[in-house]
């Protein structure tokens, strides 16, 4: 016996045996605990709450939404402003960490001073601070009345006014996903042709793509185009307040620019670790292959750039997407939030927090797949100690 | 025998005259003066940190010279990025850690500089890599990519990858340093069999069999300064400075 007990296998085996034990204990025991609590207060578990009017309302909605509208329809609608919120948190954040990350490789010392305080700054208040601030900033604008107008925009305390198309929703989506694809398509086209075409060729077939993308884009706002309305419906001040065009709510604005500009700090650190993996060995056989300075960049640096950083940025990307959940701050009606309030209204904690955690996990995972397929895709081939 | 010369500067391959280079306080080159002929094949050598690697590297700009004249194939090399960039076009290089792009196949190693510098079209550039490949002796290595090969097969398309340029000079620095010791010969045969051809080369090197047998003038180094420069046969039976008859007998007698 106790010979058995010294044999590594055994050993091992009975170990591995008594966690899974007393961890499929535990889980028992608090499903148990749970059920009796949740029936000593009178809550009937289950998901039946789902089909149930909320009797609440939605202060940001991007599909109609009252109070008589299901549960269901209302998680649906909050993942919906999560993914709306991250798209555009996102898109920030990269943007703001590209400048900022090539700020701190410049080789220009007062870009690269900058760049660090950017990132010593942002990257070290709390984000809820930063939420805060920016809708702090936001809602002590001036009030519809003294907010002058720049371009058709109003920007006042009670949001951003922009002008927007008088056009049916179905032909604005289809209109924003044409403007999609002449951003996507170009990019597409400059990866698969790669150098299998002279520069000119390609340049032009980038150019004829956008182009025919921009022209369906154009069309699908004329088809759509509601009757004996001007195209553009302009924010103008009725009363005291603005009406007609679109209306950012602040809570959007500060959170959009408080993850932009907090993500971009960390996204400022990959963009620079990115560059800074490149060996500068290739960029100087790119260079003594008579390489311009702009083709060395867009050709060597940048793509072996981007694979570095890509796994790193997914990871961030990931992070920034549960940073949505800042919107319950300032009041943002983001799937977290939506949750929150069923929890208040419903009292069906268990299944709402369950709910909520499969969303997360749905988005994220969906995100990291993508990034993954991405990340194999362009992984370098062949053994890579050689570099 | 091969001091400066202005009359040389326009017709030698590279002239360089009174070339200084420092780092900081440190003075890498000292007052070099170095006329290489169309057509002739230099081997550089001397102990680490004798500036060998500097030198060469100043011949295509990766460094930039503190003060004294390059010529170039008759083009003075300076701020013109014109003049730097005409002369990368005519001058090849190849690496100690071969530097191939990793994100690139082997042919697409080669025809990117044709393609993009030359403008020459993707076919032509093609058939140029597969010939120059075939030179290399690694031809049905086109489609890898370089992670994929051995440290002389990539040295190998390195050097095809340069010569795709159709360069006049080829500039080696170290190319077999950092090469198990079963592939330096690979790659020193592709490089003598170039040096037969009549390529006008500079290499930083220690192999001094392939000095003997390729070179037409051996150069020595040491701190900065050319110490000793004479053809194989001579540099090797009656070096003239102690210091050199120092590192001849430190490489050979093992």
């Amino acid at each position: 016996m106790g010979r058995l007990l010294r044999n590594q296998k055994v050993r091992n085996g009975l170990l591995q045996a008594l966690y899974v034990g007393a961890l499929g204990m535990l889980i028992l025991a608090g499903t148990l605990i749970a059920r009796r609590n949740l029936a000593a207060q009178g809550i009937t578990s289950g998901f039946d709450f789902l089909f149930k009017s909320t009797g609440w309302d939605l202060n940001f909605a991007l599909l109609p939404a009252t109070a008589m509208d299901p549960y269901w329809w209302y998680f649906t609608v909050g993942i919906l402003n999560t993914l709306f919120l991250g798209t555009f948190g996102l898109a920030l954040a990269t943007v703001v960490g590209t400048i900022v990350g090539l700020a701190r490789t410049s080789s220009n010392d007062l870009a690269r001073l900058l760049g660090r305080t950017y990132v010593d700054i942002f990257r070290n208040i709390p984000l809820i601070l930063q939420v805060f601030f920016w809708y702090a900033v936001i809602t002590h604008l001036p009030s519809p009345r003294g907010a002058q107008p720049s371009w058709g925009m109003f920007l006042t305390s009670r949001g951003l006014y922009v002008p927007a198309p008088n056009v049916g929703p179905w032909s604005l989506t289809i209109a924003v996903a044409a403007i999609l694809a002449a951003i996507v398509l170009p990019l597409w086209i400059g990866r698969t042709a790669r150098i299998d075409r002279p520069l000119g060729d390609r340049a032009t077939l980038q150019l004829a793509a956008a182009a025919a993308a921009l022209a369906c884009a154009a069309l699908a706002l004329l088809a759509g185009r509601l009757p004996e309305t001007p195209f553009l419906d302009m924010p103008a001040l009725q009363g005291l307040n603005l009406r007609g065009g679109l209306r950012v709510p602040p809570e959007f604005s500060a959170l959009v620019v408080a993850i932009g500009i907090y993500g971009g700090s960390y996204i400022a650190e990959i963009v620079r670790g990115g560059f800074k993996s490149v060996g500068t060995g290739q960029m100087e056989a790119a260079g003594s292959l008579g390489l311009t300075a702009w083709q060395t960049f867009t050709l060597v640096r940048l793509p072996l750039a981007l694979r570095a950083m890509l796994p790193i940025l997914a990871n961030q990307y990931v992070w920034l997407m549960k940073a949505t959940t800042m919107g319950i701050a300032v009041g943002f009606s983001d799937f977290f939030m939506i949750v929150a309030l069923t929890i208040n209204h419903s009292g069906q904690t268990i299944e709402a927090i369950g709910l909520l955690m499969a969303g997360f996990l749905a988005i994220n995972l969906s995100l990291a797949f993508f990034f993954n397929r991405i990340n194999k895709a362009i992984a370098l081939k062949g053994n890579q100690l050689r570099g | 025998m091969n001091g400066p010369d202005p009359s040389q500067a326009e017709t030698a391959a590279i002239h360089i005259a009174g070339l200084n280079k420092h780092y900081g306080a440190f003075h890498a080159l000292r007052d070099i003066d170095l006329t290489v002929r169309r057509g002739e094949k230099i081997v550089v050598c001397g102990p680490s940190g004798s500036g060998k690697s500097t030198l060469i590297r100043c011949i295509n700009r990766l460094e930039e010279h503190s003060a004294g004249r390059i010529v170039v194939l008759g083009t003075e090399l300076n701020d013109d990025v014109g003049n730097i960039e005409g002369i990368r076009r005519e001058v090849g290089m190849v690496f100690q850690h071969f530097n191939l792009f990793p994100h690139m196949t082997v042919l697409e190693n080669c025809v990117l500089a044709p393609m993009l510098v030359r403008k020459v079209p993707r076919s032509e550039a093609e058939a140029l890599a597969r010939k120059y490949l075939e030179k290399v002796r690694i031809p049905e290595q086109a489609d890898k990519y370089p992670a994929q090969l051995s440290g002389g097969q990539q040295q190998r398309v390195a050097i095809a990858r340069a010569l795709c340029m159709t360069p006049q000079i080829m500039l080696f620095d170290e190319p077999t340093s950092a090469l198990d010791p079963e592939m330096i010969a690979e790659v020193l045969d592709v490089m003598a069999t170039l040096a037969s051809e009549g390529m006008t080369m500079v290499c930083v090197t220690h192999e001094m069999g392939f000095a003997r047998r390729a070179a037409d003038r051996v150069i020595f180094m040491d701190k900065g300064e050319i110490v000793e420069q004479a053809p194989p046969e001579r540099f090797f039976t009656t070096a003239q400075n102690e210091r050199t008859r120092q590192f001849l007998s430190q490489i050979l007698n093992h």
